[in-house]
């Protein structure tokens, strides 16, 4: 059975992929699915109740809720994902270095994660936006620091195991060059940890934008941001409690669904956890199932 | 059955920590129970209570200090001085100091504590600049046991308002001051007014109780705790629970419980809701002196000015109690009703007046003038809800008009320093209300540590240096009067304090508490008039 057949198989893993992909789809497609312009401010809809036409209500500056919550997809879920993705290949490619070469590449690139990771994660990324002001893109970049050392540790320690495997050793001695073995034998083999990894540290990453902007930290007013959107909910939190459901929900339900995702993407590649369970393993949604290493912060 | 007991097991543990939770929170209700006491909720610390210096809270340092004179609706008033007399020319105040009072300390207050404290503020004048009687006054001196005489440089007439103030010329017992002075921290906090400091846990919670050997009677409440929540939630929460019965505007114009929610309280009876009449300004200060910022630019500020519906943050921000504000003081402040003209919410009208200045707008969202684009910062307090509610809003109206404006939300110490050091484009401020105005507040235009940057880039700037300079020292009340119109034209005609609503203070109170009334200052409240039914 493939992977692709295995996590499929699976109904919530199902459902999970699904809404990630709607997501993703409603984010990169705002301006086309969201009713009204998520800026556009209406003081005399303020705190208006859902209507056919704010199928959310309106905010404190009568702006569409829905809108706004559509509008938030790409801060929240879309540049989390490209920082993820710059943090990996960053992370990737020296860790892949570190685990194949051995020797001193392999010292150097560890002592330099050894330095990263011995700052916990939280006050790092809270020194980075210090230094660098507030905004989202200070905090990608922050991300974007933190992350690739703890990246770089744990595919070195995949990539070691199959450095030293026969194949691969067989390719060295017919004269391969190291760039088309790493290519062609390491990376392949590597993907299924990465993608695994990727997947857990994403979700972690999502709910740290969510609450950097929620202090106010991330994307500044007037753009849209779930974070940012609870966090203005907040100050009427007991006169309209309503406000901080749709963006709490968001979060929670993308969070999740990214965590049921990553785990059932582990339970499908890793052949332990095949044979103790039929059904693939499951976190408890908001907290994953770590793969192996340290706490990603 | 294995995994029966295992969930029971959960089950078990999960409801005893929840329990746990809840029997915890009910012991701290239970010990901040106030009682006959009051418990007032504060976004900051009180601080360093120091009267001489400036981080200490206001409403804390106004009970346990006092001044000279007292500034009340019917003009100056007696408080530690019984009656004073004013040389002819104006330039010696002789006080005749109520007698028989004492600091909380036991020192007796007598003519040479008076001087000693003056001649304290006094060897510190930079810092109190913005008071500019401090840069009048010549000489201290002892006549008599209660008799002190304070000699100024030449006549200013403000000399009264600015002795009145919450501070610096307050009065700390000779024995707290360290080698004589009280610039570099003192060793206590004794004053002579109707509370005495007994506890301070900073960033938690301060303890005043009532001094019973007050020169005016002891306070019917006998003690008043200080309690740090940072956001409004917390303190709706307290004020639900009853760990803190008390919440009023802070000194910084800053209302943390939203207005709906102040509203439910009052319903439920057991908390009453008083306003206050109009007392300040709330305005947007534009910095003129900033270099290479369109702020600098008139027309800009103008346009700004024009922007703002202020008809809509009254009527939607403020649920309609606050008013809207056509200029930086209300013509019922001194010397302000000189029928300046209001300048409209007129959209077009702002972009006429960029369009004039050069800021064109050719296809792209903002306008631009010689390579340079139309964007300011606005800097608000991160701890009030309506100003960032309100800067939202100007930023998306002036969005429409090719201005674009970046929001950066501050703390307020933090907007504090920004303001004196000149470090933004424009930011929300408020008049220092009716003790204050319109003297101090003009008086600190040229303040390095107010508005002096702001007024810096005027094309008048140094001619309304010296139009503040003689209003405060002119006698003759018809010059004054001219003096002030010009300058407070000046002001409006340059468009750099943009006037919001005008503000006022509003107190949470126990439904029983009786007495809540408001001083001529926005920075304290009269505890000791209050009580309990």
């Amino acid at each position: 059975m493939t992977i692709h057949r295995k996590m499929w198989s699976d109904k919530l893993t199902a459902i999970s992929l699904t809404v990630i992909a709607m997501v993703a789809f409603l984010g990169i497609c705002a301006p086309w699915f969201a009713p009204h312009s998520p800026e556009q401010v209406h003081m005399e809809l303020r705190y208006a109740s859902p209507s056919w036409q704010y199928l959310l209500g309106n905010d404190h500056l009568g702006r569409c809720v829905l809108s706004r919550l559509i509008y938030g997809i790409r801060p929240s879920v879309l540049w989390v994902l490209a920082a993820l993705l710059v943090s990996l290949s960053f992370g990737g490619i020296l860790g892949i270095l570190a685990g194949y070469f051995r020797g001193k590449t392999d010292q150097m690139i560890m002592r330099v994660c050894d330095i990263m990771l011995s700052f916990p994660g939280y006050v790092m990324s809270l020194a980075v936006v210090g230094i660098l002001g507030p905004g989202i893109q200070n905090i990608l970049i922050a991300f974007v620091i933190m992350k690739w050392a703890w990246f770089a540790r744990v595919i070195r320690t995949s990539v070691m195991q199959f450095a030293e495997a026969d194949y691969v050793r067989f390719a060295k001695a017919i004269g391969v060059g190291n760039a088309v073995i790493i290519w062609k034998h390491i990376l392949p083999v590597a993907l299924p940890d990465i993608a695994v990894i990727s997947s857990s540290a994403f979700g972690t990453m999502i709910l740290q934008i969510s609450g950097l902007s929620f202090l106010g930290l991330g994307i500044q007013a007037p753009h849209a941001e779930w974070g940012m959107m609870l966090n203005e909910a907040r100050g009427v939190m007991f006169s309209r409690p309503e406000l901080m459901l749709a963006p709490g929900l968001a979060i929670v339900i993308v969070v999740s669904a990214v965590n049921f995702c990553s785990d059932a993407l582990q339970a499908a590649l890793d052949p332990k956890l095949q044979k103790n369970t039929r059904k693939p393993l499951r976190g408890q949604g908001l907290f994953p199932a770590k793969p192996k290493g340290e706490e990603v912060a | 059955m294995r995994k029966k007991s295992t969930i029971f097991v959960a089950a078990v543990t999960l409801v005893m920590l929840l329990a746990g939770c809840g029997a915890a929170e009910n012991r701290q209700a239970e010990a901040g129970k106030p009682g006959q006491e009051l418990v007032y909720a504060t976004v900051k610390d009180i601080n360093d209570m120091n009267p001489h210096l400036y981080p200490g809270s206001m409403p804390a340092q106004g009970m346990v200090y006092e001044s000279l004179v007292e500034n009340t609706a019917d003009g100056i008033q007696p408080l530690l001085a019984e009656s004073w007399e004013i040389s002819p020319d104006g330039t010696v105040y002789t006080f005749h100091l109520r007698q028989g009072v004492t600091f909380h300390d036991g020192e007796a207050f007598n003519a040479e504590a008076v001087k000693q404290n003056i001649d304290a503020v006094q060897h510190n004048s930079a810092k109190h600049t913005w008071i500019r009687l401090s840069s009048k006054i010549k000489g201290t001196k002892v006549t008599g046991e209660h008799t002190f005489k304070l000699i100024l440089s030449e006549p200013y007439y403000p000399a009264l308002l600015e002795l009145s103030m919450t501070r610096p010329y307050v009065f700390l017992s000779p024995k707290d001051f360290q080698n004589g002075e009280t610039k570099d921290g003192v060793k206590g906090y004794h004053g002579t007014g109707p509370y005495r400091l007994t506890e301070h846990l900073t960033d938690q919670s301060a303890v005043f109780e009532a001094n019973a050997k007050y020169w005016n009677g002891t306070p019917f409440i006998s003690k008043i705790t200080v309690k740090v929540l940072p956001t409004g939630e917390t303190t709706f929460l307290a004020l639900q629970k009853g760990e803190v019965n008390f919440v009023f505007t802070d000194d910084r114009g800053t209302d943390s419980i939203d207005t709906e929610a102040m509203d439910r309280l009052a319903e439920s009876g057991a908390y009453q809701v008083v306003r206050s009449e109009p007392m300040n300004t709330k305005m947007i200060v534009a910095n003129s002196g900033k270099a290479d910022s369109p702020v600098q630019d008139k027309a800009v500020r103008e346009a700004v000015w024009h922007a703002i519906d202020r008809d809509t943050i009254a009527s939607q921000i403020f649920s309609g109690k606050e008013t809207p504000a056509g200029t930086l003081f209300s013509s019922n402040v001194n010397y302000a009703d000189i029928g300046l003209k209001p300048r409209a919410y007129d959209l077009q009208k702002a972009e006429r007046l960029l369009e004039e200045a050069g800021w064109t707008r050719s296809g792209e969202e903002t306008r631009m003038k010689e390579g340079k684009p139309l964007t300011m910062t606005l800097f608000y307090d991160a701890a009030s809800l309506s100003q960032k509610t309100e800067a939202e809003l100007i930023q998306n109206t002036v969005k429409g008009i090719g201005m674009k404006l970046e929001l950066l939300g501050e703390d307020s110490s933090s907007i504090a320093s920004r303001r004196a050091a000149g470090d933004y484009d424009l930011l929300f401020n408020q008049t220092w209300g009716l003790a204050y105005d319109p003297q101090s507040t003009v008086s600190a235009f040229t303040s390095e540590t107010a508005y002096y940057h702001a007024i810096k880039g005027i094309s008048r700037a140094e001619q309304l240096k010296d139009e503040i300079e003689e209003v405060m020292v002119t006698t003759d009340e018809e010059k004054r009067k001219a003096l002030y119109a010009d300058i407070l034209t000046t002001v409006h005609e340059e468009a750099i304090f943009i006037p919001l609503t005008n503000g006022n203070l509003t107190v949470v109170a126990p439904g029983n508490l009786q007495g809540i009334g408001f001083k001529q200052t926005q920075f304290e409240l009269p505890f000791e008039r209050m009580s309990f039914k």
